[in-house]
Order: C-alpha cells, then sequence, then structure tokens
C-alpha cells in the first residue's frame, strides 16, 4: 500500500458542512489538516450556475428528464436538483442503496468539494433547552450530555462567521442569533403577522426566516444580490458553505491540504495503541489504493456516510463496527417529519408587490408543547412559510388565448399565502442502518441498507401541522384554505441524523460530550451522527457548533498530550 | 446594436407600452438571426406549422414579439422529442393531427389555412372540452392534497403548458413581457406601486 510522505496533524472526512468548519478551525490552531472529499472540486467562477437564464437551458428549467430518470432517480425528487445543478447531486447509479420494500427512504447526497453545503436550504435556528432536555424528562432514549449553555458560546461563535440574518424574538424555545438585519416580509406576509398576533398573542408568531444568507457585507463576502436559486451556486459567496467561507479561511492559514477524488474506504485501528493509526482512499477517478496518516481524526462525511465508514472499519475486536462497543452505531437514524400545512388565497394588496428574488422564508417558530402540554403527541414543529402571487402558470388550465390574455396572464395573480411544517422526530431503536453485503458503489464499497419508518408520534405531529396551518390562514382572513398532508418517506428533508449519538454512558452511546468516541480517543464524529434527539429545528447550524467546539475540545486534548 | 444591448435597453425602456415600431423591427430581425438550420426532431413541417400557429393564437405578437417569434415550436419540438415518454408523444401528435381534422369537419380545410375567426373557434372548443375535463376531476374524489389534480391528459393542456412556458422562459417573454431581472440587486418586500404593476404585461 503506497504510504504519503507528507506528516499531518489531522485528518477531516468531508468537506460539507461541518468537514469545512472542521478545516477552518483544526488549522486556525496550528494543526497540519488534511481534508479528503470524494468528490470534485469546486471552482465558483467555473462551477455556479445561479446566473444561468432559462432560455440558454435547453429544457427551459423543466430538466433533462429522461437523464434524471436514468441517473438521478432518487436525488431529482429533491427541490433543490434543477435543470442546471443536478451535478452538484450524487449519480444514484453510482451509490445504491437499500431499505425495506415497504419502507422507502430518500437519501439525498451531494459528493463534490463543499458537499451539501452547496445546495443546502440555508435556515438556521438555534436549540434550547427545550430540546436538549426532552430525552430526559419525557424518559424517551437516552439524555443529551451537554446542555443549552454548552453550546450558547460556540452559536456565537460560529454565528460570527457564517452571518446569519433574522429577527430578534426572545422566544425561550428559539433563542435569538446574533443577527445581521433581517430580510423583509411582504404586504401580505406583514398581514398575516398581525392578524396571528391579534388572535394568538404571543403564541404563535410570523417572523422573518434566519438564514445564512448576508444583508450586509460580512467578513469578505457580499451583501445577497437576490436573483433567487441559492441551491446552484453564488458568485458573490453571499450565502454560507464550505466553499464560499471556511474552506477558503482554512486555505488562508497554508496548513490546509484539500484533496477532492479522495473516496474514503475505512478507518485504519491499532489495537495496540486504541488509536486509529490511518484511513484508507480509493481515488475516485484512478480507483489507486492510497492510505493516509494521522494522530487525530475528525469524520464529518454525513451521519449516514460517516456511520458507513465505521461499520466498513470493522476489526475483530469491533466486529460490529468501529468504536461501536454501545451497539447503538447506525441506531436511532431520525429525519423531521414534513409536508403537514395549509395554503390559502388572502384576498386584496393587488396594487402591492415585492421586488427581487427574496431567498428565504417566513416562520412560525414552535407553539406545541411549550408551555401547556399538548394532549395528542409530544414535542413539536416550526411552520415554513410565505405570500407571493400567482404567475403566468395559472394561465395554462386557463381557456383564455390572444392579446387580452397575454396581457392579463403577465399581470401577477391572486396573494397566496402557504404554511408547511417540519417536526420533531423521536429517537427509535428500530429506525437504523446496517452494511448489505449485496451491494456495493462503483468504488467496491459496501453500502447501506436502510430500515426506518415515521412513528405515530410523527403521523400525528403531521395531522396536527395542517389543521394548525388551517386554523391560522382562517383567523388571517383566507379565502379558498387547502390543507394537506403530503406522503414524504422519512430521509426527505435531507435532515437524517442519530446513527452515533453523543450521551454520557459508553454502554448506551457511540460519542462523549464532546464528539468524542468513547472507545477510540482520537476519533470525533461531528455530522448529524452525533445528535441524540432531533428537534424541530433546521440542524446544520446546530451541527457546526458543534463541530467548533469538538475541534476545541480536541486541540486542548492534543497540547495536554490526552490524545 | 448587438442583441443584448438592445435586449437590455428594451428592458429598461421607459417608453412602454408603446415600444418604437423601430426597436420592435431590430427585435425581429435579431430573432431572425437565431441559427436557421434548426432540423425538426419530433415534427413533420406540417405539425411544426400547426404548432407554430397555434402557439402564436395564445401568445400573439402585440407591443412585444409573440409566441412564433420567439420560437417556441422549436422548444416544443424538443419537448416532443426529447423530453416526453412515448405515450405523451403519442398523445401529443394525435392531438395536433385532431386539430386539422376538426378543421377539416369543420371548413374543409388544414388548420393553417383556415382563416383567424376559423381557427379561434376551432381553439374555444378545444378549451371547452379541457375545461370539462378540469371540472370532472375537479368533481372525483381527491387524494391527500387539497388542490385538485390538472388534466395532464388533455392534449390542450399539454399544448397550453409547453406554450406558455416556452413563451415566458424566453429572453422576450421574460425580460420584455414579464419585466423580469435576472439579477434584481434588492429585495424590497412591499412595492405600493401601482404603475409598475399595470408596466407588467401592458
Amino acid at each position: 500500500m503506497p504510504q504519503t510522505q507528507t506528516k499531518f496533524d489531522a485528518i477531516v472526512i468531508g468537506s460539507g458542512i461541518t468537514g469545512g468548519w472542521a478545516a477552518k478551525e483544526l488549522t486556525k490552531k496550528g494543526l497540519r489538516t488534511l481534508v479528503l472529499e470524494a468528490g470534485r472540486p469546486i471552482v465558483p467562477e467555473k462551477d455556479y450556475v445561479e446566473h444561468v437564464p432559462s432560455w440558454d437551458m435547453p429544457f427551459r428549467g423543466m430538466r433533462d428528464r429522461k437523464k434524471l430518470l436514468r441517473d438521478q432517480p432518487i436525488q431529482s425528487l429533491c427541490y433543490a436538483c434543477e435543470e442546471t445543478n443536478a451535478q452538484f447531486f450524487v449519480k444514484d447509479t453510482e451509490h445504491p442503496y437499500s431499505t425495506d420494500p415497504s419502507k422507502p427512504f430518500r437519501w439525498i447526497r451531494g459528493r463534490q468539494v463543499g458537499g451539501r453545503s452547496i445546495t443546502w436550504g440555508r435556515q438556521s435556528y438555534r436549540w434550547s433547552d427545550l430540546d436538549f432536555t426532552a430525552n430526559l424528562r419525557e424518559g424517551i432514549a437516552i439524555d443529551w450530555p451537554i446542555r443549552y449553555a454548552d453550546l450558547a458560546p460556540w452559536y456565537d461563535y460560529v454565528e460570527d462567521f457564517i452571518g446569519i440574518s433574522g429577527e430578534c424574538l426572545g422566544l425561550p424555545q428559539l433563542p435569538d442569533s446574533k443577527f445581521l438585519p433581517p430580510m423583509q416580509l411582504n404586504c401580505v406576509e406583514l398581514a398575516v403577522k398581525s392578524s396571528l398576533a391579534k388572535h394568538f398573542g404571543s403564541e404563535r408568531v410570523l417572523t422573518i426566516g434566519r438564514t445564512a444568507v448576508l444583508t450586509q457585507a460580512h467578513r469578505g463576502r457580499a451583501a445577497c444580490h437576490y436573483c433567487g436559486p441559492c441551491h446552484r451556486g453564488c458568485i458573490t459567496l453571499s450565502y454560507f458553505s464550505s466553499v464560499n467561507a471556511t474552506l477558503p479561511a482554512a486555505e488562508k492559514t497554508g496548513r490546509l491540504t484539500l484533496r477532492p477524488f479522495s473516496t474514503v474506504h475505512s478507518l485504519i485501528f491499532d489495537s495496540n495503541s486504541r488509536r486509529v493509526t490511518g484511513v484508507r482512499v480509493i481515488d475516485t477517478e484512478t480507483r489507486a489504493a492510497l492510505e493516509f496518516q494521522a494522530p487525530l481524526f475528525f469524520v464529518c462525511a454525513s451521519s449516514l456516510e460517516s456511520t458507513r465508514i465505521l461499520f466498513n472499519s470493522a476489526t475483530p475486536e469491533f466486529s460490529s463496527g468501529l468504536a461501536n462497543s454501545s451497539g447503538e452505531l447506525g441506531h436511532n437514524l431520525m429525519d423531521h417529519i414534513k409536508g403537514g400545512g395549509a395554503t390559502g388565497t388572502i384576498p386584496g394588496y393587488e396594487d402591492h408587490h415585492s421586488f427581487g428574488n427574496r431567498p428565504n422564508i417566513a416562520y412560525t417558530p414552535r407553539f406545541r408543547n411549550v408551555k401547556e402540554k399538548h394532549p395528542g403527541f409530544l414535542r413539536g414543529y416550526g411552520l415554513q412559510a410565505g405570500a407571493g402571487r400567482q404567475g403566468w402558470k395559472r394561465g395554462v388550465a386557463n381557456v383564455g388565448f390572444g392579446a387580452e390574455f397575454k396581457r392579463t396572464i403577465s399581470l401577477p395573480g391572486p396573494w397566496q399565502f402557504t404554511f408547511s411544517g417540519y417536526g420533531e422526530c423521536l429517537p427509535n431503536h428500530s429506525n437504523f442502518v446496517e452494511i448489505d453485503k449485496t451491494i456495493v458503489d462503483a468504488w467496491g464499497i459496501p453500502s447501506l441498507k436502510i430500515h426506518c419508518a415515521f412513528g405515530e408520534n410523527e403521523f400525528d405531529l403531521r395531522k396536527d401541522m395542517s389543521l394548525a396551518a388551517a386554523e391560522m390562514l382562517s383567523a388571517a382572513g383566507a379565502r379558498s384554505i387547502e390543507p394537506f398532508t403530503d406522503d414524504d418517506p422519512p430521509g426527505f428533508s435531507i435532515h437524517e441524523m442519530g446513527t452515533a449519538r453523543m450521551g454520557r454512558d459508553p454502554k448506551t452511546s457511540v460519542l462523549n460530550a464532546w464528539n468524542q468516541s468513547h472507545d477510540i480517543k482520537n476519533l470525533f464524529i461531528t455530522d448529524g451522527g452525533c445528535m441524540t434527539s432531533s428537534g424541530c429545528v433546521n440542524p446544520s447550524l446546530t451541527y457546526m457548533a458543534l463541530t467548533a467546539r469538538a475541534c476545541d475540545h480536541a486541540v486542548q486534548l492534543m497540547k495536554r498530550g490526552e490524545l | 446594436m448587438d442583441r443584448r444591448q438592445l435586449v437590455k435597453l428594451l428592458a429598461l425602456s421607459t417608453a412602454l407600452p408603446t415600444m418604437p415600431a423601430e426597436l420592435l423591427a431590430a427585435f425581429r430581425e435579431i430573432h431572425a438571426g437565431l441559427p436557421t438550420d434548426y432540423a425538426l426532431r419530433a415534427l413533420s413541417p406540417h405539425q411544426d406549422a400547426t404548432v407554430a400557429t397555434l402557439a402564436d393564437l395564445i401568445i400573439p405578437a402585440t407591443d412585444t414579439p409573440g409566441a412564433k417569434d420567439v420560437r417556441v415550436n422549436r422548444f416544443i419540438d424538443r419537448i416532443v422529442a426529447d423530453w416526453y415518454s412515448d405515450e405523451d408523444r403519442a398523445r401529443f401528435l394525435k392531438g395536433v393531427a385532431d386539430v386539422d381534422a376538426r378543421t377539416q369537419d369543420l371548413f374543409q380545410k388544414n388548420f393553417v389555412d383556415a382563416s383567424s375567426a376559423q381557427q379561434s373557434e376551432i381553439l374555444r372548443a378545444l378549451g371547452e372540452e379541457m375545461a370539462q375535463v378540469t371540472a370532472a376531476l375537479a368533481a372525483a374524489p381527491r387524494g391527500y392534497r387539497g388542490s385538485p389534480p390538472l388534466p395532464k391528459d388533455n392534449f390542450y393542456f399539454m399544448f397550453r403548458q409547453l406554450t406558455l412556458t416556452g413563451y415566458f422562459t424566453s429572453e422576450a417573454g421574460f425580460t420584455l413581457q414579464l419585466h423580469e431581472e435576472i439579477v434584481p440587486g434588492r429585495f424590497d418586500g412591499c412595492v405600493p406601486d401601482a404603475s409598475s404593476i399595470q408596466r407588467k404585461g401592458a
């Protein structure tokens, strides 16, 4: 096996939202760091496609349907996988996985420098102690080993770098971030906001989404220019991603070695030192087998990929997966349940419109099980929301034609308002992944079989999202209110998490309070795998804060010779 | 003046809706400069002419270009050839043939040769049938989604979908008709400016 000559102090696996943070933190703290990314390099000037106009797209935004059906039948189900940016999602043909026939799971992945941080939704919310203490209070799964106070300074720290725009509300269940100025609500959102205030007081509020998109220049990155489709890239670096922010910062230290096209096969465990000593890599392009060594490992490949690497790193001692003495590796898979909501028409405001494409939504923070216990279910959900005017598409099912039709259909149509929820998913040992020995990816690496289904509590939450949304629209004076409950399978919120959970007890958890393996001291996992419960808010901000905190701890241990 | 400059000028023009005839002529000239060697892939020349005529009736040239000016028929040809399933392609082509059959029945000529009043009559008939299908779908029991399903298998619905998509995603449709911009540069949530709305689609 060829050995590399360069000495590294740390190896980070993955360059997505957490790998980028690990790279930045470790290099800033003086560690020569190798970042291994399975996919190709990304050059913003060449690879970002946000300004490609529809008329330059062969299918005018309708996407290359047949090619997607052939190569990306699962990835193309994701709203963000569009005509110009399907290359930011893996080819399903190269990345097979299996599920129980009756339990579909949509695994949406991106393999390139930056990972899914290029296409992420950017909504950024802090957790609160309502979330961190939920398992303990309800006797579900295990308690988190940390509380809000442990993470709050690290939220401050990462937010200061990222730049998150939003509005302070002072809600205990959704702590405020260090915000840049908020984006504006539009006229109808403002009207709904005041109707909700009238009907629900401070219990159910509407605020602008808290988003990792800059509303003013911040740390060398420009303010948003409101073109709209962030998931295609951003030449002004205005939204946060590894490519736009953390990796350039790591690069500046001179201590970063970024190696794209490096598919990680497994970790090498030395049973004498009880440390991970190296990583087996397959060159994504040449298929050459490589090894890299370092005294410290951060596994940030995404929840399921990191878990898969640990399973594929099994040794005689860790026969059921590396760092899996607890037996919890791969278990407790969670994803937010979404798809409950309602839509309605808001009369009036025909002489008002908005200008520009706001890459953000309005948001109603969680209100269930905050002050009063709900009789029907545990936990809660947040409602993503927004108002917009119908466009020319309303003319398709219309029978009109001719000059007058052309004129009227080009004018903005009625205002519509939609609420759509994201709900907490309870940790459940029987939702799990394992290696499917019959399936390998295009590089010969065994893939996963995913066993995951939502339970009654999640379905009850989704039903309630739809009822509460309809109730709120009614309070706001909406007409033609249409409640809905979509039947999306787990995985589709792309918030999969929990398969290497944190906890105090090595017998029941994979990681300790610092994202460090209970079993192997120089192994840290800081992606969504570490989550002990799911909360109901978009999780990336929490992963980033946990990563920065874990890096700080790891370097302290290293300096004290305790790794 | 090159194409980019012209489109920019037109987009910024406050003289709309009274676009100078000169500019409009220049615009059409530029569009005439689109590749002329486009080879039809799914449609025969006659089907193509029928499609172009139908599309231009739905979105005619006014003080902005119409469907034919922006070559919606080429977009439709591409979709029928490369995007539609075999089933949808057959359904679409049958629908195009049916347009001629209806015109023959009523006026003893092909659609492209009919007078514009006769063509409009055919379009109204197609629209009535589409509306009946839509109403039947709306009356049928609904699934988990509240909104009624769309008449996706109806030829005229398919045709309108492609025509409107092809037109409003064209450079002229997006820029001159909708007054949209790729890079707006700012976001104003609430613009109480009736005139700027009236400008849209004027």
